[in-house]
């Protein structure tokens, strides 16, 4: 019994083969997301190949298609990796949205201040307020998660309508805040030295996507090569051994939840600082809830947020050539988002149940067969 | 047992329900072995066996949770084949399992007629169901409110309330599965006055247990299960507490006490006054618990599963909290977690859900304690050069089988798992060594590894907590016995000579003086 325990032990090692397979599971995921919308595609009375044909010229036709795709990238870089600290804990911190909006609200209160200092330091300025509004924003959520063990998913939801609706008042007259006079609830412009520059002449390159990528970057080096991240890796991994082992898991789970807010803050703050200049209501409309979609696809692996937030953006960028050039209607490349989300983590899902059982059957029958404890 | 004497007397012995050569097996554990079984309508049948007996799956395989291998169920005298738990309630079967199955956010009415069509689809008319629950609560005097939510209810109500369940399905046949686990004194008598009802009106009860004197007072007969086998089947009213205790704890095997030269080294490591801690449920799990451990001494814990030795050994690290009284090791006062395994090694009881993160590799598994601190980590960034060099020496040293450190510790087998854990605590030589259940489910050439360096860790002058519900080995190691018993100690004795039935009677609840 136990010679071919042993054996079975030994074939199941992690060899190449299932190395790759982590890496290009994502990918077939995609691909099989891709094919499904082209149902729907055809469905609507288009040669799905032209569509997607449109669509790749729309995102990567010319430098600035590129550009917009890279624009469109930046906050779900930053927010995106932020999100994926969570995924990696198994903490979902879905607050994203209301991140965004309550760092642009930081950034803004900042930025339109007339500040007699360099624009560099005005910039970071209004980045850092951006970062320490989010972060009280996200304490709460954060609080009552690791300490209290309210649902982070239910409450950071919530706290995402809360955000919306309280920076809409803020830039409705008379708050302070909003632009006098304007058609639209809005806040004032930022002062010209708290604007990022723009990297290429005659588009909106802002360096946002810099800083995400470096962010993605950092980001895999704390998870993979210092304490923190180990820490992070052994509560998603098993939080009662992690407890065990010294670990503060209470603490563990606030910070992890506060590293989603304050990037998601500094997503927020490059969005104003870059593109929007100020914050209007609705000013983001659903990114927040792109960069958990990011997240996941990447499988909350922070290198993998980068390739997962171009995919997004240059899907969003093409959508729209897509709809102008064939005709098919621009929410389509929502739906083949939504489509690959979906197929990527059903490929994991299959992919996990397969080494479930694997390692089932190595491990010695038991008895017991009591229905594992949902573990709050 | 007064007014059921008399009673069957009256009745005759028609079986209700006979279990005939059930066998199942299970990977690597044959759980039931050829088992015959009868319960007659009206009787009260008792199921003694430890742990680990295989009561449990021969119940589950009665109420169509598991399917037999071989063998033949007979309902009334007929052969019936029990799929599934549906094929058994409408067989009359009932079963009120060790932990409860109700849905925490529903009312006590809704649970009972969870899974019940309603009389008058597609409208849900509670009422009718109301006065029949209300009623049976009257009838068998188990009160619970239908329209508290059961995560309201105390344990005890929850235990009437999977009475009741079954009852409300007319269960003619009531399998209880360590009922009284979790009731007061007093609840517990209000348990045994509802069995001797249902027994009047002629139902089936099936009481599993391992407590000897309630087993005595409720049951008809007793049948002992050891190992998946039936030891034998007896009258209650001719059964001694002495036999049923050599039925269950089995023949004394030749047992080898290990060898052990005499460590002089006598001071006090571990010093554990007055402690009380209470389990996940928030019952009481040890009750002024008084326990000194010296460097050089293994005292064993023996028990059956569940008496409070998951309890004692995570309040002495720390990892639960106290509710009174005072740990102290060395000069240390425990009042947060230890995890330094040069201080104390704790191998904890599931190796799987708290020793180890199955996802990490051998070598991270092999310092998770101490992977903040220098040499593992040096100016915040984790040295993995040194992590694989250490997990390199501990893989030779404890000849953990591995075809490297870099692979994750899941596809390792149970006995290389435990050799992992048992590596990162005891190495770095700590004063208290904890090891709970620390040879569960491994083989015997696992298991002989484990007991070797308990024992070197012994004559090196390591304290020594050694709890197992394995009688055998906790003879065979310690150096002094504990006895515990719903969270008390009911005696203790030498090791050297220790009597193995004297042993059995106290795990069953016998206080060391009453032991003949």
């Amino acid at each position: 019994m136990n010679k071919t325990k042993e054996k079975q032990a030994f074939i199941s090692l992690p060899g190449i083969g299932e190395l790759a397979l982590s890496g290009v599971r994502p990918l077939i995921g995609i691909l099989l997301g891709l094919l499904a919308g082209a149902v729907f595609i055809a469905l609507s009375g288009v040669n799905p190949l032209d569509a997607y044909l449109s669509m790749l010229t729309g995102a990567v036709g010319s430098p600035v298609s590129i550009s917009n795709v890279l624009v469109r990238a930046s906050p779900l870089l930053i927010g995106g990796v932020g999100v994926a600290i969570g995924i990696k804990a198994s903490l979902w911190n879905i607050g994203s949205e209301g991140y965004i909006y309550t760092g642009a609200l930081g950034a803004v209160a900042v930025g339109i201040a007339p500040l007699p200092v360099p624009p560099i330091i005005h910039i970071i300025l209004a980045i850092l307020a951006a970062m320490g509004v989010a972060a009280l924003w996200g304490l709460v959520p954060a609080y009552l998660r690791a300490y209290r063990g309210v649902n982070e998913v239910v409450t950071t939801i919530m706290m995402n309508y809360v955000a919306m609706f309280f920076i809409s008042w803020m830039v409705h007259e008379p708050q302070p805040l909003a632009e006098p006079g304007s058609f639209f609830p809005m806040s004032k412009i930022i002062a010209p030295t708290a604007k990022l520059p723009i990297l290429i002449r005659g588009t909106s390159l802002h360096p946002g996507f810099i800083i995400g990528i470096a962010a993605c970057i950092f980001f895999y080096l704390v998870l993979r090569f210092t304490p923190f991240g180990f820490r992070t890796r052994m509560l998603g991994a098993n939080p009662e051994a992690a407890r065990y082992a010294g670990v503060n898991v209470r603490r563990q789970i606030l910070y992890v939840l506060l590293i989603g807010a304050v990037m998601g803050g500094m997503a927020g703050s490059f969005e104003i600082m870059g593109l929007k200049m100020r914050v209007f209501q609705e000013f983001v409309a659903g990114v927040g809830y792109e960069c958990v979609a990011v997240a996941l696809l990447a499988g909350g692996n922070p290198l993998g947020v980068i390739p997962s937030a171009l995919f997004f953006s240059a899907l969003k960028a093409g959508g729209a050539t897509m709809s102008i050039q064939t005709g098919v209607g621009a929410p389509m490349s929502v739906v083949i988002i939504g489509l690959c989300v979906i197929f990527v983590i059903a490929v994991g899902y299959g992919e996990r149940k397969r080494l479930e059982k694997l390692s089932e059957s190595e491990q010695e029958g038991e008895e017991n067969t009591e229905a594992k404890q949902y573990v709050r | 047992m007064w007014a059921k004497d008399v009673f069957m007397a009256q009745t005759d012995n028609e079986v209700k329900l006979r279990m005939e050569e059930i066998t199942k097996r299970f990977p690597g554990v044959l759980a039931n072995n050829r088992i015959n079984l009868d319960c007659r309508k009206g009787e009260v049948l008792g199921l003694l066996g430890e742990n680990g007996a295989g009561k449990t799956t021969l119940m589950n395989i009665l109420y169509g949770l598991h399917h037999p291998d071989s063998g033949k169920i007979f309902i009334d005298g007929e052969q019936v084949k029990i799929e599934s738990p549906a094929k058994a309630i409408q067989l009359g079967i009932g079963m009120v399992h060790q932990h409860f199955k109700l849905v925490e956010a529903l009312t006590a009415l809704e649970n009972v007629i969870l899974g019940i069509p309603s009389d008058r689809p597609p409208i849900l008319d509670l009422a009718p169901a109301r006065k029949r629950l209300l009623n049976l609560c009257e009838e068998y005097e188990l009160y619970v409110d239908p329209s508290t939510e059961v995560w309201k209810l105390p344990v005890g109500k929850q235990q009437w309330l999977e009475i009741l369940k079954a009852l409300y399905r007319d269960a003619r046949l009531l399998v209880l599965d360590e009922p009284s686990s979790v009731l007061t004194p007093a609840e517990g008598e209000q348990l045994f006055r509802a069995v001797r009802k249902l027994s009047q009106e002629g139902r089936s009860v099936i009481f599993i247990s391992h407590k000897l004197g309630e087993v005595l007072e409720i049951t008809d007969r007793i049948t002992v299960i050891r190992d998946g086998h039936v030891v034998g089947t007896v009258p209650t009213k001719e059964a001694t507490q002495r036999e049923l205790a050599r039925m269950m704890v089995g023949r004394p095997i030749m047992m080898e006490r290990k060898s052990r030269p005499i460590v002089s080294e006598k001071e006090p490591v571990l010093v554990m006054e007055n402690v009380n801690v209470n389990d996940d449920r928030d019952l009481p799990a040890l009750k002024n618990f008084n326990l000194t451990i010296h460097a050089g001494e293994i005292v064993g814990v023996a028990g059956v599963d569940g008496n409070g030795q998951r309890e004692l050994a995570e309040c002495i690290v720390g990892l639960r909290k106290r509710t009174g009284g005072t740990i102290r090791i060395r000069d240390h006062i425990v009042d947060s977690v230890i995890h330094d395994p040069s201080f104390v090694g704790f191998i904890p009881e599931d190796r799987q859900k708290t020793g180890l993160v199955l996802d990490l590799t051998v070598s991270e598994n092999l310092v998770l304690k101490d992977f903040p601190r220098p040499p593992y980590t040096k100016r915040g960034v984790l040295k993995y050069n040194t992590i694989r060099e250490h997990a390199r020496n501990l893989i030779n040293d404890y000849d953990i089988r591995t075809p490297s450190g870099e692979v994750q510790v899941r596809h390792l087998s149970g006995g290389n798992q435990q050799k992992v854990v048992v590596a990162r605590e005891l190495n770095a030589g700590p004063v208290l060594d904890i090891a709970s259940q620390a040879t569960r489910g491994l083989d015997l050439g696992a298991v002989e590894s484990v007991h070797d360096t308990l024992l070197s860790e012994r004559n090196r002058g390591a304290a020594v907590l050694f709890i197992s519900t394995e009688l055998q080995e906790v003879m065979s190691l310690s150096d002094r016995i504990i006895v515990l018993f719903r969270g008390e100690v009911m005696g203790e004795v030498e090791g050297d000579g220790a009597d193995v039935f004297t042993i059995g009677q106290m795990m069953l609840g016998q206080m060391a003086e009453a032991v003949t």
